[in-house]
């Protein structure tokens, strides 16, 4: 016997003639997630399994596997040679004592001598005769014992599913630029997106000295927890303070935030040309804050040369935004206290509804083209892997 | 150019002197003090003999005892952990959080927790802390000098006019901003003072409560029962005699340090640009900390921006979301615009003129040049 991980994974088989490309990247992402460990990936049909671990690690690498995205469902099942009193003995390892149990059987191997019913009778009937505390129930057990029986010989048995993160596979639908903040919302944006197959990279944008090394840090902290599923992460990282000061100096105070989008979308879809990136990606939830209206993501969207903007989280309340940070893991670290972005310039009543006209009116009085040639000379990148 | 260090409240750069002292307790003089063997005893009769010593500085008169601990904060607990179990516990507003955030959890645990007003200068309001003190107060701690502002309370005082209203009331004052720096004589009425070593030019990792001959003390870590039960946990002999150094040193110049800070301090005062910055400190507080205030400004961006300038000064506090002014500075009834524009200036015996006159030079730049990128605003159309 030795122990094995079943790895099913979603929708790739959804996706015809391009089915091997997805495959294959599913494949690298499931290396990837396990680099640093041995073990060894096979593709035998329809799923993928992995042996030549060291056995004390299984629930390791089966959480590895999960994160994945891609991966349906993850199993830790033992394997052994298709034989009646190897499948029954390695069944009542798994079983449980008491309870409602049932068998439940797949055959791929349509040589073998017992069809499905038959080996769900034959191995439930002598799991009850020998613990009697058990009962089957077919619709509802509390346990179900799984034998699948391959056709080379072998079986695999095992009772878990452990729910895959779902969605497609990184690195299938391009490349988009996630605009990351210290907050809630941009890292679940960014999973959300990663989760559809897209590779990302980060941009932050700082305003130091009105904000401090504690804010960043914050933010590398998040990039480091969101890489973890999107298979590494570029954080660049870019200072607006001088971006601000400008606008301050200029332009009419509620403008403060509606511009200054502006500018941080400017400069994502700068950094995103020159990396290969065909979208921007940010964390906007409808009506969320003054800016996140359909005039403020109107104004915002009209400084793009050719980038879409998505926003995962449009339709999404705060609460369930909340409840889906908590899930990746990005929650504890996003509320910790240090502003990411300036308050020192922020308006008391900032404008709810830009008129985009008005907005284009204002800043005339500043020189885009050279702030923007200052902020990206500053930019530094910093790798997650 | 040389980095100039202002932020001597918050530690000092470790005294070289001391270092080369204490060093055998690094290398040769390894010992655990506990070991019966020869090598190990004479690391102990070491650990007893700094102990004397550091005593020595602080309450020359006797009477005291003292443990060793690893922190300020821990000497502080371990006194309202010991002392403040019962009735209710009386502090002033301008406790440091190692004293004020024990007291909340006493609190939490059901003991009646009063805290005292402040005066605007950050010392505690006399009359209002004696009138909190009743025949239920167990523990009344009162800090020596406020860490933020410098204000000196009159804690002998203090003591005597708690122990007139109550007898059995203990009183406690963590004196970390105040030994070795301020003229002071452990005495009668005070049951537990706290000092600690890394704020006088010693390393961070040692500390110490001294406590009245028969004060009730329980230890807050057991284990090996070192330190005759108050402290387990093998002693870190560097630092201890580290501590003695910098202790002895410390007393030895006390008087000439003071006199020169406090001519470093008028400096400062008297150079700041008094259109952009108010001086917070009072004239009668510990020269070693200045407290100002820029009002309309953060306090953390100007620390950033001398920063980036070469110079190192503290803030009120951090510049987090949640709270943007310093409890203390609040308590002491300033004005939200000035709570937020803190910054603490803090000196060592080693502060030289130079750097104080350069120090001014940076914040007043750095303040106008702030203020222009702030309120430029109205030039605009």
């Amino acid at each position: 016997m030795q122990k094995v991980i079943i790895v099913r994974y979603c929708e790739i088989h959804l996706k015809g003639k391009n089915r091997g490309y997805f495959e294959k990247v599913f494949l690298e992402n499931l290396e990837k997630a396990l680099s640093g460990i041995r073990h060894e990936i096979h593709r035998p049909s329809g799923r993928y399994l992995v042996d030549g671990f060291d056995e004390a690690r299984a629930d390791e690498i089966a959480a590895r596997l999960a994160k994945v995205f891609g991966t349906h469902s993850v199993s830790v099942a033992q394997q052994i040679p298709a034989d009646m009193e190897e499948i029954y003995r390695s069944v009542v390892r798994i079983a449980p004592e008491s309870g409602t149990f049932k068998v439940q059987t797949n055959r791929a191997d349509k040589h073998f001598p017992l069809d499905s019913m038959q080996i769900n009778a034959q191995i439930g009937g002598r799991l009850l005769a020998e613990r009697p505390q058990l009962r089957v129930d077919v619709r509802e057990p509390q346990k179900t014992l799984y034998i699948d029986i391959r056709e080379n010989g072998t079986a695999l048995v095992f009772s878990d599913y452990i729910k895959g993160a779902g969605g497609m596979p990184v690195g299938t639908s391009g490349k988009g630029m996630l605009l990351l903040s210290g907050g809630i919302d941009s890292p679940v944006a960014g999973y959300m997106i990663a989760k559809r197959g897209m590779v990302l990279e980060a941009v932050h944008f700082h305003s130091y000295p009105y904000t401090n090394m504690q804010a960043r840090e914050k933010v590398e902290n998040l990039a480091e927890i969101l890489s973890r599923y999107t298979g590494g992460l570029h954080l660049h990282v870019v200072s607006v303070t001088r971006i601000q000061e400008e606008i301050h100096k200029h332009c009419p105070d509620e403008m403060m935030i509606t511009l200054l989008r502006r500018f941080m979308m400017r400069i994502a879809e700068r950094i995103g040309k020159r990396v290969g990136a065909q979208c921007i990606v940010t964390g906007e939830s409808l009506g969320q804050v003054a800016s996140q209206t359909i005039e403020g993501m109107t104004s915002s969207n009209a400084v793009l040369e050719s980038f879409p903007v998505l926003r995962p989280l449009v339709g999404f309340d705060k609460t369930e935004i909340i409840e889906r940070a908590r899930q990746i893991g990005t929650y504890e670290t996003s509320v910790q206290p240090y502003e990411d972005c300036c308050t020192v310039f922020l308006p008391k009543h900032p404008l709810i509804r830009p008129d985009l006209a008005k907005v284009r009116l204002a800043e005339e009085k500043l020189d885009v083209a050279a702030l923007l040639e200052d902020a990206l000379a500053q930019e530094e990148t910093v790798v997650f892997k | 150019m040389e980095v100039i260090y202002l932020d001597n409240a918050a530690t000092t750069r470790p005294d070289a002197a001391a270092t080369e002292k204490a060093r055998a307790f690094l290398e040769d003089d390894f010992y655990n003090p506990s070991a019966l063997y020869r090598e190990g005893f004479a690391v102990h009769k070491q650990l007893e003999s700094a102990r004397r010593a550091v005593l020595n500085c602080l309450a020359p008169g006797g009477g005291y005892d003292l443990v060793f601990t690893a922190s300020g904060s821990e000497a502080d607990n371990q006194v309202l952990f010991s002392a403040g179990q019962r009735g209710n516990v009386v502090i002033s507003g301008g406790e440091h959080a190692a004293v004020y955030n024990a007291a909340r959890e006493l609190e939490r645990r059901g003991v009646q927790l009063r805290i005292a007003k402040l005066r605007p200068d950050g010392g505690a309001d006399a009359e209002d802390l004696l009138s909190l003190v009743d025949g239920q107060t167990s523990l009344v701690s009162v800090i020596h000098v406020n860490n933020e502002t410098g204000a000196v309370n009159d804690v002998l005082s203090l003591a005597r006019a708690v122990k007139k209203i109550n007898a059995r009331a203990l009183f406690h004052s963590d004196g970390v901003q105040a030994f070795g720096k301020i003229p002071f004589s452990l005495g009668a009425p005070i049951d537990f003072y706290t000092i600690s070593s890394h704020k006088i030019g010693g390393v961070r990792g040692v500390a110490g409560l001294a406590f009245r001959k028969g004060a009730p003390l329980h230890p807050l870590i057991f284990g090996g029962g070192q330190e005759n039960g108050l402290r387990s946990g093998t002693e870190n002999m560097f630092a201890v005699m580290h501590f003695q150094a910098v202790c002895e040193a410390a007393a030895e110049r006390l008087a000439e340090n003071m006199r020169r800070v406090r001519s470093l301090n008028a400096l400062v005062r008297e150079r700041l640009d008094r259109g952009l910055f108010t001086v917070l400190s009072a004239e009668d507080a510990s020269p070693y900390i200045l407290s100002v205030s820029a009002p309309g400004l953060r306090g953390e961006v100007l620390m950033h921006m001398a920063d980036d300038a070469g110079l190192i000064v503290g803030t009120g506090s951090a510049c987090s979301s949640k709270s943007k002014a310093s409890r203390v500075i609040l308590a002491c009834g300033a004005p939200d615009a000035v709570a937020e524009g803190v910054l603490r200036i803090s000196f060592s015996a080693k502060s030289t003129e130079e750097e104080a006159a350069r120090a001014a030079e940076i914040l007043n730049r750095c303040g106008k040049e702030l203020a222009e990128r702030m309120h430029s605003s109205s030039c605009k159309k």
